[in-house]
């Protein structure tokens, strides 16, 4: 207690520093440990986990999650996803939209909390610089301290240990595009491609600005959901809030006193909910956009209510109308509506998913030519791309209708074509002059696959000819 | 220059900061629909620059959607504020 009694708050120190991004007084959030704070950190470790550990997963012989752009194919498990299946990308990001609107409307900022990369990662950057600089106190005293070759080596191991740890995060995100074992020997062996070396770099220092540098910084000024979350609030949203009406007035008092009896409420103006503030707020003012829902400030002030033998809660996770003494609702239209598009697009994302055919057929026109005359009959000329989306061989049947007695030539109507693979196959259609009725038709081109009925697609182009 | 007194406006870096990001999202976005529509290597007749990789093609893409979406947000951004005072302006304040 009688350190958090002498430390003064964050906004008061005079320290300002002149950093990368902009004039700012430095923040040094203090270390926290309690519920929410356990909850974090088991947040940290698992999303981190899966974020280094997934490249490394294997299925059926090749990578578990593979961005293969080179490709042009995604591989997510036993699933291959293609450039066709964009809408699923689309409906996958619409998903992860709605789900953040619904959860933030019933929980708050869940996400910022304990979920958003920034967060997940400034955790790390902070935990290392804990580990080698010390806590917060040691940390403000080494920054203030004039260079001596105590500081350059506590310094220099922090940037050293935070560049290694950014490097590593770099290549991992270029795993996820590049198998990781192949990079892996790349690297070692130093015959990276220039891309991949561009894309680990600045990951890498991405990673290393924003966690290592910008932190908050990145929330306040550059976040566009820190901005837009306010309109997904309202009465009955959990927020983290000091209970005012149970605080004030606050006031330092000695232990043992009952408050009331001295006119004061149970803030105890220890400023520790401001010490452990990671965008250096403080939470007694009232709710502020820069406040990212972390609850550290709950975690401290209920130690120190246990201290001084008060309840708990002093801030806590409430809502405003809880604040207000009314009841608070969970169901209500704004999470009724953000649950039913929720799920509406979550079902529509899996009708699509399982009900994806495997195969796809584009229609490229001769370009050279519009149409030929051959022995009395017209030809047109297509290049068809048939895509196996299917992981095994298969072969295909290619088949034309559209106009009576249409003719299919070239280089064989059965195709055969690898897994995952894509065939062109030129070919060539005839059709009489005289069963021509207008300049253009159309006509349907079928690809059915030879060893399943069910798997057919069906595609249009226009067949060309002279004006009758 | 009232407006400029009354109005807080963010700090330059911190404009700077927003709008890089943001138009990275942005760019991001913009690489992912154009490239899952286009094949760089169908467009490889009618570059003057057929040598590229696709993985070359998708980063040389995405660097360029960050330069137009970035050059536009700065514009905006600039434009947001009010021209300085000193800028040709020499119409008579009509208040005293």
């Amino acid at each position: 207690m009688n350190e958090s009694a002498r430390a003064r708050p964050a906004s008061s120190n005079a320290e300002v520093e002149r950093s990368l991004y902009e004039k700012r007084e430095k923040i040094y959030p203090r270390e926290v440990h309690g519920t929410f704070a356990a909850l974090r950190v088991a947040a940290v470790v698992v999303l981190l986990g899966l974020f280094y550990g997934v490249p490394w997963l294997r299925w059926d012989g090749h990578q578990a999650v593979l961005f293969d752009l080179p490709a042009r194919k995604f591989h997510v498990f036993g699933l291959t996803f293609w450039p066709q299946d964009f809408l699923l990308l689309t409906l996958l990001l619409m998903l992860a939209a709605l789900s953040l609107f619904f959860f933030t409307a019933l929980a708050g900022r869940l996400w910022c909390g304990y979920a958003c990369p920034q967060t997940v990662w400034t955790e790390v950057f902070l935990w290392m610089e804990r580990h080698i600089e010390g806590n917060r106190q040691q940390r403000q005293k080494l920054d203030r301290a004039p260079w001596s070759a105590r500081k350059l080596r506590i310094k220099g191991t922090k940037q050293l240990v935070w560049v290694v740890f950014s490097l590593l995060t770099g290549f991992t995100f270029v795993a996820y595009f590049t198998p990781a074992t192949s990079l892996l020997d790349k690297t070692l062996s130093l015959q990276l491609g220039p891309w991949e070396t561009f894309w680990m770099l600045f990951y890498g220092f991405a990673t290393y600005g924003n966690a290592g540098f910008l932190r908050e910084q990145v929330c306040k000024y550059m976040c566009p959901y820190a901005r837009f979350q306010s309109a997904m609030f309202d009465n009955d949203t959990l927020i983290v809030s000091y209970d005012a009406a149970r605080g004030e007035p606050r006031g330092a008092r000695r232990s043992g006193v009952e408050p009331r009896e001295i006119g004061l409420g149970d803030c105890i103006n220890c400023t520790m909910c401001v010490q452990v503030c990671p965008t250096g707020i403080d939470i007694r003012e009232g709710l502020q956009y820069e406040c990212i829902s972390c609850s550290a400030c709950i975690d401290v002030c209920d130690d120190v209510m246990a201290k001084m033998d008060y309840p708990p809660g002093l801030i806590r996770y409430t809502t405003q109308h809880a604040l207000d003494g009314k009841p608070s609702r969970v169901v209500r239209p704004r999470t009724v509506i953000y649950a039913v598009l929720l799920s509406a697009v979550a079902l529509l994302f899996l009708y699509l998913l399982v009900s994806r055919e495997p195969l796809a057929l584009d229609i490229i026109r001769d370009r050279n030519q519009l149409y030929r005359e051959r022995g009395g009959l017209i030809e047109n000329v297509y290049t068809l791309k048939v895509l196996n989306l299917a992981d095994e061989p298969r072969q295909f049947a290619i088949s034309a209708a559209g106009i009576e007695g249409l003719e299919l030539a070239g280089d064989g109507v059965i195709v055969d074509v690898a897994g995952g693979a894509v065939q062109e196959v030129p070919v060539v259609l005839r059709a009489s002059e005289y069963a021509l009725g207008q300049r253009s038709t159309t006509v349907h081109f079928t690809l059915r696959a030879l060893d399943d009925d069910t798997v057919v697609i069906t595609e249009d182009a226009k067949f060309l000819g002279p004006i009758p | 220059m009232e407006i400029l007194a009354k109005t807080r406006w963010m700090p330059m870096p911190q404009r700077f900061g927003a709008v890089i990001w943001l138009s990275f999202l942005m760019a991001g976005a913009a690489t992912g629909v154009f490239f899952s529509i286009l094949d760089p290597d169908d467009l490889r007749h009618c570059v003057p620059f057929p040598d590229v990789s696709r993985t070359a093609a998708y980063s040389i893409g995405f660097l360029l959607f960050w330069l137009l979406t970035a050059a536009s947000g700065l514009l905006a951004v600039t434009f947001t504020y009010p021209p300085p005072p000193d800028m040709g302006n020499q119409r008579h304040d009509s208040t005293p």
